[in-house]
């Protein structure tokens, strides 16, 4: 770091890189013949995907019954997944469309790998609605089209059409985005690239020039989808809990959940990124592009959404007690000391006070920590909505109803297949496309003081490296 | 192509013109259909077309729904048959001595639900679990078809023909003949049989009941020259003692006890209501002992010395001698003193039963009865009850004769003794050694399987009969459809067998003609209200009964006979008890081949299919409620009794005493249907005391096995509504259910629920003036809305709702096997119950609540509330269910996908999803390997043809994947709509009835339109004032039923 002028921002892309080593180190992976740390995993995910196939085969073929589910715990596993997916795909979401607009330019390193994990994480959640129904070949009843059934239509008071809507709106302006992300870089690959690949990439990049209409073109087109995606990082789990708030089960009916909901999601998506930054860059040797620096940044949001579940788990139970209302009084009393308590110990444990750590500055940037608490949020977070779910109905209004219930291997292996789903998705991505958004980390190259090479720059002389000419200014990061 | 007819389709055709002319001469030409002239090619566009086309046929055609239809028109149509409408038929449930007035409902000449009959006297439009299941038992396929000898544990046919040659045969060669019977009801029966006798005087008639009164016969004998059970007046008396006497339940005449005594027990006004009091004196908790006032705490083998206590406190209130009797704990002994001052001050309207079978203990209780001056006022004479007739001291001298080679020929008629009887074993060598064998049992059940020749009588369904339940109520038993199976009236072959004159054997139903003649001759000389035979026997057919009206009889207690405190049972010093009792579901071991009365739980454990060690729980003083030995629900454990081991699995049950264990007869069939397997057969373990079986043995052995029963079925985990007992850390008594519940529990959290609102006859003012409280909160909070009041809307026309009181549910089960056989509910088995996956759309929830050792127990018909605001309804995606203009939550199967959030967000968990093809009605096989099979068969047992025949064809079978619950019987509701409109008149009380209501022994439940104030339901809720509540009122889902409040009389002084 030269002196005396001290540097503005802190280097984003460490290295050293000049563009064309951007270009290289983040298309290599796709030209590249695979890894064996690739092929192994590829290998173990494509197994759980099988299993999840079998697993929902067996669900349709034998019936629902094939769960442990019962007259009393109606949802068990299969909406805990499904509301765990769709939380972690908000950090995607959140990195793309909120951090774009809090000017967080360290967020060009991991928001391209974090969109695919948004749109691969909806993917999975998206299964759990469908395979949890009774007679799943009717599924289509649920949209609103009209039809030869008679004047019954879906029923727009439920907020599981609710859900349909937002997550079909999310999944598409999810993809939409990612892709429309995807298209300069794609038409960079298909430049590299010969043969049937080229033809292959020039289909998927839309015949992409660089030309400065189609960057002018793109760029509004960014702008737009970031603009309608924003609100749908607050929407979609603010939908998702309606599922439980709008009921009449205590434990369920409280006004609390949507900002709950959504600091959770967040939480949980971050804590998901970070599992898969720590592993990606490693693997794909991108030290470089998502640095320790990303790792802290992101560390930093798990802190503070992590503190904001504690908060809304504190209130709850606030809540209950202040209420006087012995049904909701009793529904967290069991949750914390009932016969799950130690589902909710989990969740306390792995939510509230293991993110803790992340005050030390040394934890936050070690990258050991980082993936194992990591983890253990997203073992927390899916804890968050068993207890939400299972130990509420578990005992709720009518003591002679109450019940227990633990999951069938069914159950089991559908959670595990659809993390099979998820890898196989996010394996195959890392090998077709580039992980790191290459225009976008291009833009950011030089947003350190000490990069700075145009007319008033001191001299400097060790970073003297980038020769060539200044890129165009993005104007939208700016 | 000309037309010469002048018909013409078109201008052109009528102008001939030329172009025209040519078109139609191609009309069918396949140059219309191709584009090209010639030759006959596809092009692509065609191609396309066709292959969109074949594709989508032949998807649509693989995708559709093809049931099975076996639709078979009549020849010849009977007259009395209108398809769609059903025929109700008056006739007679008879088992033993089990009896029921019933109205069978036949559709398309299939019987498919039982009916109370309102018009008997003795069950007065009352039925009970068992009676309701009668008509699933019609339709097993596990009967024996046909008459045959029996090899190997199977019938090899005989022609009817062949077979009454062979037993003819037989019967001519002399030796004595045995017919071991249960009771006989049926009067021309008994006319059968003695022409039978007087064919082969060598013949003798060997009765026995499957749970025993023979002692309370014989004591009757002794003490009043009565060989017969008196009319027991519950319904008049103000204090009833019960010495283990389930009189509610099993007990004798359990329908009509049960009317009665809760008739007695009903509030009729807050202000000055009274109520009859109950005590129940016994070691587990009886159905009869769930609904009493106050229950006495003695070990089985104290019964005796807690008659002989009550005894001495009357005598010496009354003047009469004391008798002195074995010891008896102190507390027991302290509150029959309390009882008998009681018992005396309402003299001749008192009541003591015992359901001893000890002869002394019965005289001594009748001497109570005597000493009360209840004799011919609640003990009447006048009428006798001939509902148990056996002795099994008559088996047991049979059991001598067989041995002794002195029987050549037994008739088995109904009765099972090779299961029955403690001493099966012995009965079993001993029958071994008689010739001829022949059984009239439908099914192949453990006797039959001895038997040589089985000659199968028909199902009560099929028969014709007679009974006379009471002395002078008669009651007529018709056939409700055509024999399934090639079976044969049992009476028909005696009196075949016996060559009778009077058999017209050329008539279609021969028995028919001489039940017809019994009772133009005997029965007609009886009666003078109808003047021709014909009429009496037609009305008396179309209603079922007749009643002739005895003289009043005075009986008294026959002076001399000496009570004898030694001739009671002594009390046992062992550590462990064990006492054996009759459900509502199984009988001993005579119901338990029905999966309805299998499925349908035990009243008080709430345990389905088989039977199960009820052991007592133990209050740490801290934090938990434990088993017994620290055994948990479904832990197995070894229990040793007359030095026989068997394994059981325990179900810890409130309200048993510490030091006793109890479990219930009618387990562990070992043939004849479909309850094989299920518990274990305890009936060796019954001891036998100068000739009377004992329903409790003094000693027991209880080792934990250390092993689990996975497929423990109890459909109720938590089963108090917080019991009450002294905290070792408060150093007072709190709520110890509450404090278990985890952690250090927090007090009320079950108490303050609006669930169940209960309490003693002596505060209900005060509870009247709570409930009132809650009744103004709950309003003020659902007021709070800021949604539309819907009470405009539901204000008009009909509106459908129940009321149901809770001081009248005695938790008998018939409601809800009414429920099953009309709603087309299925059978889960016992695997899917242990699931909590079973299906029933009415259950009774049963919560115990007081002291922890001796509580209080209530019970709750529980079944869709159908609320106004119902929260099912708006979480429905697909709008599957809704609400009616009525009032009435309504469920579309067709329309459900599945989603189970209306189950999730039902308050009163009374959704029922379909787990599994539990029906079979599903399009694809293969995957009903969890669904309930009868072990050995070869499908499940709904996929039988026979099975499905018991279907109600007015409601839907609901196939996996949807969610259902009760309807209010909506196809009830629209038949007494369609019914009114017809006759152009307003919808009455009568034209609209839930199965649960018609069911229904005590009158418990009533259903009707809340918007008539003179309806049957309005007036309920009115009645019962302050008293009546909704669950859960201030959740605002506005439930459509209505509870009254549970009041009980108990002396509160009792125990202190």
């Amino acid at each position: 770091m030269s002196q005396p002028v001290a540097p503005v921002r802190h280097i984003l892309i460490e290295g050293n890189k000049s563009y064309h080593n951007i270009t290289e180190d983040l298309c290599s992976p796709t030209e590249k013949a695979p890894s064996r740390e690739w092929i192994l995993a590829f290998i173990i995910s494509a197994a759980l995907l099988g299993l999840y196939v079998f697993a929902v085969c067996w669900t349709v073929w034998k019936g629902i019954g094939s769960w442990n589910l019962n007259r009393t715990i109606n949802w068990g596993w299969d909406i805990t997944n499904f509301v765990w997916w769709i939380g972690i795909g908000h950090a995607g979401t959140l990195i793309s469309a909120i951090l774009l607009l809090f000017r967080q330019r360290w967020r060009t390193g991991v928001n391209r790998a974090a969109e695919a994990m948004t749109i691969f994480a909806v993917i999975c959640a998206g299964q759990f609605p469908i395979i949890h129904m009774g007679r799943v070949w009717l599924a289509f009843f649920i949209f609103p089209f009209p039809n030869t059934r008679g004047p019954l239509w879906a029923n727009f008071n439920s907020p599981l059409l609710w859900d349909v809507f937002a997550i079909s709106t999310y999944f598409s302006v999810s993809l939409l985005f990612w892709y429309t992300g995807l298209v300069p870089d794609l038409a960079t690959v298909r430049d590299r690239a010969s043969g049937f690949r080229r033809k292959m990439y020039d289909i998927f990049s839309f015949g992409w020039t660089g030309s400065a209409k189609h960057w002018q073109r793109w760029e509004s087109l960014s702008l737009v989808l970031a603009g309608i995606s924003t609100p749908l990082v607050l929407s979609v789990h603010t939908i998702v809990s309606f599922d439980f708030a709008t009921s009449v089960i205590p434990g369920w009916h409280t006004t609390i959940f949507p900002p709950y909901f959504v600091a959770g999601a967040i939480f949980s998506g971050f804590a998901m990124v970070q599992t898969l930054m720590v592993i990606t860059r490693k693997v794909l040797r991108l030290e470089e592009y998502i640095t320790i620096n990303h790792i802290e940044s992101m560390n930093k949001v798990i802190v503070l959404t992590g503190t904001i579940v504690g908060v809304a788990y504190l209130t709850e139970l606030f809540v209950a007690w202040y209420s006087g209302y012995i049904y909701e009084q009793f529904a967290f009393y069991n949750r914390v000391f009932g016969v799950y308590w130690w589902s909710y110990f989990g969740m306390m444990f792995c939510n509230v006070v293991s993110p803790q750590l992340f005050w030390s500055r040394k934890i936050r940037r070690s990258i050991w920590w980082t993936f194992f608490l990591s983890i253990i949020v997203n073992i927390g977070m899916w804890f968050e909505r068993f207890v939400i779910i299972a130990t509420t109905l578990a005992r709720d209004y009518l003591p002679s109803s109450w019940s227990y219930y633990s999951p069938s291997w069914v159950e089991i292996a559908l959670f595990a297949g659809t993390i099979g789903l998820f890898f196989v998705c996010y394996l195959i991505f890392t090998r077709v496309a580039p992980v790191v958004a290459i225009a976008e980390v291009k833009a950011i190259l030089k947003v350190a003081g000490d990069q700075y090479i145009g007319p008033n720059a001191k001299a400097h002389g060790h970073h003297g490296g980038h020769k060539s000419a200044p890129v165009k200014e993005d104007k939208h990061e700016d | 192509m000309h037309h010469d007819n002048g018909i013409w389709v078109s201008s052109e055709d009528l102008t001939r013109d030329e172009s025209f002319l040519r078109s139609a001469e191609k009309e069918f030409s396949v140059e219309t259909m191709a584009e090209s002239d010639g030759s006959w090619t596809a092009s692509r566009r065609d191609f396309l077309k066709l292959m969109g086309f074949g594709l989508g046929a032949a998807t649509l055609a693989a995708s559709c729904e093809i049931p099975v239809k076996r639709a078979i028109p009549y020849v010849t149509k009977p007259d009395e048959i209108v398809p769609g409408v059903a025929n109700y038929y008056a006739s007679s449930f008879v088992n033993g001595g089990d009896y029921c007035s019933i109205l069978v409902k036949t559709r398309e000449g299939r019987p498919i639900k039982i009916e109370g009959n309102t018009l008997s006297s003795v069950t007065s439009g009352g039925t009970s679990a068992r009676a309701q299941a009668l008509v699933l038992g019609l339709y097993d396929m596990r009967r024996i078809h046909s008459a045959g000898t029996v090899e190997g544990g199977e019938v090899k046919k005989l022609d009817w023909k062949e077979l009454d040659n062979k037993v003819k045969g037989q019967l001519a060669l002399g030796g004595n003949i045995r017919l071991i019977t249960n009771t006989i009801l049926s009067p021309t029966a008994k006319m059968a049989l003695a022409e039978f006798t007087a064919k082969y005087p060598n013949t003798r008639v060997v009765s026995y009941d499957p749970v025993s009164s023979a002692a309370l016969l014989a004591a009757n004998q002794q003490c009043f020259g009565v060989r017969g059970i008196p009319n027991y007046k519950f319904g008049e008396a103000d204090v009833i003692v019960s010495f283990g006497a389930d009189f509610l339940g099993t007990w004798i005449s359990p329908i009509e006890y049960a009317r009665d005594y809760a008739a007695k027990r009903k509030i009729k006004s807050i202000k000055g209501a009274t109520m009859s009091r109950h005590y129940q004196v016994e070691s587990h908790m009886s159905l009869t002992g769930s609904n009493a006032d106050n229950r006495i705490l003695v070990k089985p083998s104290e019964q005796g010395a807690a008659i002989c206590a009550l005894y001495n406190e009357v005598a010496a209130l009354t003047g009469g001698a004391g008798i002195g009797g074995p010891t008896l704990n102190d507390k027991a002994k302290a509150s029959l003193k309390k009882v008998a001052a009681e018992l005396v001050a309402s003299k001749g309207k008192s009541l003591v039963v015992s359901g001893s079978n000890n002869v002394m203990e019965q005289i001594i209780v009748n001497k109570i009865n005597d000493l009360l001056g209840n004799i011919n006022t609640t003990v009447d004479f006048s009428v006798v009850n001939n509902m148990r007739q056996g002795d099994e001291r008559d088996m047991m001298r049979l059991i001598g004769e067989m041995n002794a080679g002195q029987v050549s020929i037994v008739i088995v008629w109904g009765a099972n003794p090779a299961y029955e009887l403690p001493n099966a074993g012995q009965f079993k060598d001993a029958f071994a050694k008689v010739n001829t064998r022949i059984s009239f049992n439908g099914s192949l059940d453990e006797t039959t399987g001895l038997c040589s020749h089985a000659a199968p009588a028909h199902h009560t369904l099929e028969a014709w009969g007679d009974a006379e339940p009471k002395t002078g109520h008669y009651s007529l038993q018709q056939p409700t459809i055509a024999p399934l199976f090639e079976t044969r009236q049992a009476e028909h072959s005696l009196l075949e067998w016996a060559d009778s004159q009077n058999l017209n054997r050329q008539d279609d139903q021969p028995y028919y003609q001489y039940l017809k003649s019994v009772w133009a001759s005997d029965m007609f000389a009886k009666q003078n209200k109808y003047s021709t035979p014909a009429a009496f026997w037609d009305m008396t057919l179309h209603g079922g009964v007749f009643d002739m009206h005895a003289a009043p009889v005075t009986v008294s207690f026959i002076a001399g006979i000496a009570l004898n405190a030694s001739g009671v049972t002594q009390p046992g010093s062992s550590e462990l008890e064990i006492s054996f009792l009759e459900t509502v579901n199984t009988g001993n071991g005579q119901y338990a081949h029905n999966p309805w009365l299998q499925e349908v739980p035990d009243p008080v454990n709430r345990t389905v299919w088989g039977n199960y060690l009820n052991i007592p729980v133990e209050w740490d003083g801290v934090n938990n409620i434990n088993g017994w030995k620290n055994l948990n629900d479904g832990d197995n454990v070894e229990v040793e009794v007359k030095g026989q081991k068997l394994s059981c699995t325990v179900v810890r049950t409130f309200g048993q005493m510490p030091g006793t264990v109890a479990i219930a007869l009618g387990g562990g069939r070992e043939s004849g249907g479909c309850g094989v397997g299920y518990g274990v057969n305890v009936n060796p373990w019954l001891p036998i005391e100068g000739g009377f079986i004992q329903y409790a043995a003094k000693e027991a052995r209880v080792t934990p096995a250390g092993t689990v029963d996975k497929n423990f079925a109890c459909v109720q985990f938590h089963h108090t509504m917080g019991v009450q007992a002294m905290g070792k850390e408060e150093g007072k008594v709190i709520n110890a259910d509450e404090k278990s519940l985890g952690w250090k529990g927090f007090q009320g959290s079950l108490t303050d629920r609006s669930i169940i609102f209960q309490t003693n006859l002596s505060e209900l003012p005060e509870l009247a003036e709570k409930m009132t409280e809650f009744h103004e909160e709950a309003s003020h909070l659902n007021a709070q809305t800021l949604y539309p009041d819907t009470a405009e809307y539901f204000g008009t026309g009909l509106k459908w709702g129940m009321h149901i009181d809770l001081n009248a549910c005695i938790g008998c089960g018939a409601c809800q096997i009414a429920c099953v056989s009309e709603n087309n509910i299925p059978v889960v088995g016992k695997n899917e119950v242990n699931r909590h996956h079973e299906m029933t759309w009415l259950r009774i929830d049963r919560y115990f609540y007081g002291d922890i050792e001796n509580p209080k127990v209530v019970y709750q018909p529980m079944m869709c509330q159908h609320c106004d605001n119902a929260p099912c309804e708006n979480v429905c995606p697909v709008n599957a269910t809704n609400h009616s203009m009525e009032g009435i939550n309504q469920m579309a199967y067709n329309r459900c996908i599945g989603t189970r959030y209306c189950a999730n967000n039902c308050p009163y968990k009374v959704r029922r999803f379909n787990w599994l093809d539990y029906t079979t009605a599903d399009v694809w096989p293969g995957n009903e390997d969890r669904v309930f099979w009868v072990e050995g068969e070869d499908k499940p047992y709904y996929a039988d043809n026979l099975v499905r025949m018991v279907l109600n064809p007015d409601v839907t079978v609901r196939s996996r994947g949807v969610i259902e619950k009760c309807s209010f019987c909506i196809q009830r509701i629209q038949e007494g709509k369609l019914t009114a409109k017809q006759e152009g008149r307003a919808i009455l009380d009568n034209d609209v009835r839930s199965a649960c209501q018609t069911a229904c022994p005590t009158g418990a439940i009533v259903f009707g339109n809340l918007n008539n104030p003179d309806s049957a339901v309005s007036k309920a809720s009115k009645t019962s004032g302050a008293l009546a509540y909704q669950v859960l009122e201030e959740v605002n889902v506005r439930p459509g039923v209505r509870y009254s409040a549970k009041v009980r009389n108990a002396n509160e002084e009792l125990h202190s």
